[in-house]
């Protein structure tokens, strides 16, 4: 009888009424692992989907536009030769691109010591913004929900995080930009980050981060 | 430093703000400190998502041609299976010992050539199974299942993809032997039915296994996968063990 069968093999059971996959986790695990099998057309595939955002943060980071097309270049290959090094128990698809993006951002930003640009003047100078209709992995209710909790935060808190985040700087760094003592420096950016985190709970799990 | 010392600098170091004498003592900590190492994780899946507050800008078209380019050079260059046939003229030095060298030699470098041709032929096939495979999961409206080995078949992997006509296919690892006139079986499992079946197959001698199946109508968006070992001609009801289900999706 199937149903006993089903009834001696319980542990399936509590799996019976959760069963759609979360397409886009699942959908990114599926290519890295294809990549990691040099599989061409899967990483077509993620770069498709992915490069909206991370161009953008590129752009943000590095605020020109030839430096961020040849980051963005590096950091595809590099997925292509360590996409077998990616561990889904360790986290995100989307974590580990966007983590292995800014990383190599911040460093080509380190190398062109160019942290003295005008952080107004330039993305929207040199960049074709798109709709975000048009970004397959992330609508604009993803943007809506982080920039709502960032702008949530006391300013100097936010100051801190994005002077880390986009422009690279360090916590002494920032201590001597912001004319601040180090020791303040690093409760505002462990704190600020916290805060995200709190504003964020309950919510990064249906947005894919 | 104590542990609680390096636990106040992770946050830091998720938004690679630590200077660099810290860093590196943090470094050497996480290598020795799994709970560091897990709280890490967390803090970058945080600053993560500060990545999209920029606004999306789209690359130009130039970037993929270059990346493409640079991984078509790189699957050329590996393609490439070198075949070390050179063709000494031994038979100009025949002698009776000369002779039996040139046979166990020529003998063994036709076995080399046939084993170099049968990896060959496997590599090929893998690769146009692992391009249909991903062909399938990156068509529109597709989905993917994980399916995870249990008990018995503790340690195997599966990939379940399929898309909205119910074309699917499954893609296994590790996956046990089979004992003679055995094979696995896949298994539609809906709620308050009996369970559906698949078809069977049997493993390569490194437990790869791949199946192409026809998902019942019933089974779309509502199913759990499963893996049984049957007889090889299949079975309409499962008699084993189940060796593989699909993992919790939620």
């Amino acid at each position: 009888m199937p149903f006993l069968w089903l009834k001696s093999n319980s542990r399936l059971r509590p799996y019976i009424h959760r069963l759609q996959p979360k397409p886009g986790q699942e959908d990114d695990v599926a290519l890295l692992k294809a990549i990691a099998g040099r599989n061409e057309p899967a990483l077509a595939q993620l770069y498709d989907r992915y490069r909206f955002i991370l161009f953008g943060l590129l752009i943000r980071i590095l605020n020109n536009r030839e430096e961020a097309e040849d980051v963005l270049q590096e950091v595809f290959l590099q997925v292509w030769r360590k996409a077998e090094n990616f561990d889904e128990s360790r986290g995100r698809p989307f974590t580990w691109l966007v983590t292995l993006a800014r990383s190599r951002g911040i460093d080509r930003l380190r190398t062109l010591a160019s942290r003295e640009r005008v952080a107004e003047a330039g993305a929207r100078e040199v960049s074709e913004v798109i709709s975000d209709a048009a970004t397959d992995a992330f609508k604009s209710e993803q943007r809506g929900l982080v920039t709502k909790a960032l702008a949530q935060l006391p300013d100097e808190q936010k100051r801190t995080l994005v002077l880390a985040y986009f422009d690279g700087l360090t916590q002494s760094e920032i201590a001597t930009r912001l004319g601040a003592p180090l020791g303040t420096v690093k409760t505002r950016m462990r704190t600020g980050l916290m805060n995200l985190r709190e504003l964020l709970a309950g919510k990064g799990e249906s947005f894919g981060f | 430093m104590v542990h609680e010392d390096y636990k106040e600098m992770i946050p830091a170091r998720a938004l690679s703000a630590l200077d660099a004498a810290e860093e590196r003592a943090l470094n050497e900590h996480l290598d020795n400190c799994s709970e560091c190492r897990k709280e890490l994780e967390e803090w970058q899946a945080t600053a993560a998502a500060l990545a999209v507050v920029p606004a999306p800008v789209e690359p130009s078209p130039a970037v993929r041609e270059r990346i493409l380019s640079e991984v078509r050079k790189d699957l050329s260059t590996a393609e490439v299976i070198p075949f070390s046939s050179r063709t000494r003229n031994v038979w100009r030095s025949f002698g009776s010992l000369g002779a039996i060298a040139a046979v166990v030699l020529f003998a063994a470098l036709i076995i080399s050539l046939i084993v170099l041709w049968q990896q060959n032929r496997t590599m090929k096939e893998d690769l146009a199974q692992s391009k249909e495979f991903v062909e399938l999961v990156t068509t529109p409206g597709a989905k993917v299942s994980e399916l995870k080995g249990i008990d018995l078949g503790a340690g195997a992997t599966a990939t379940l993809a399929y898309d909205k006509t119910g074309h699917a296919m499954l893609m296994a690892d590790k996956l046990p032997n089979v004992p003679q006139g055995k094979a696995y079986q896949l298994w539609f499992i809906v709620k308050d039915k009996a369970p559906m079946p698949g078809k069977t197959f049997v493993p390569d001698n490194i437990g790869k296994g791949t199946l192409k199946d026809q998902m019942p109508a019933e089974a779309f968006g509502s199913a759990i996968f499963a893996i049984t070992v049957e007889p090889a001609a299949g079975v309409d009801a499962p008699t084993g063990p189940i060796y593989l289900r699909s993992s919790d999706v939620n």
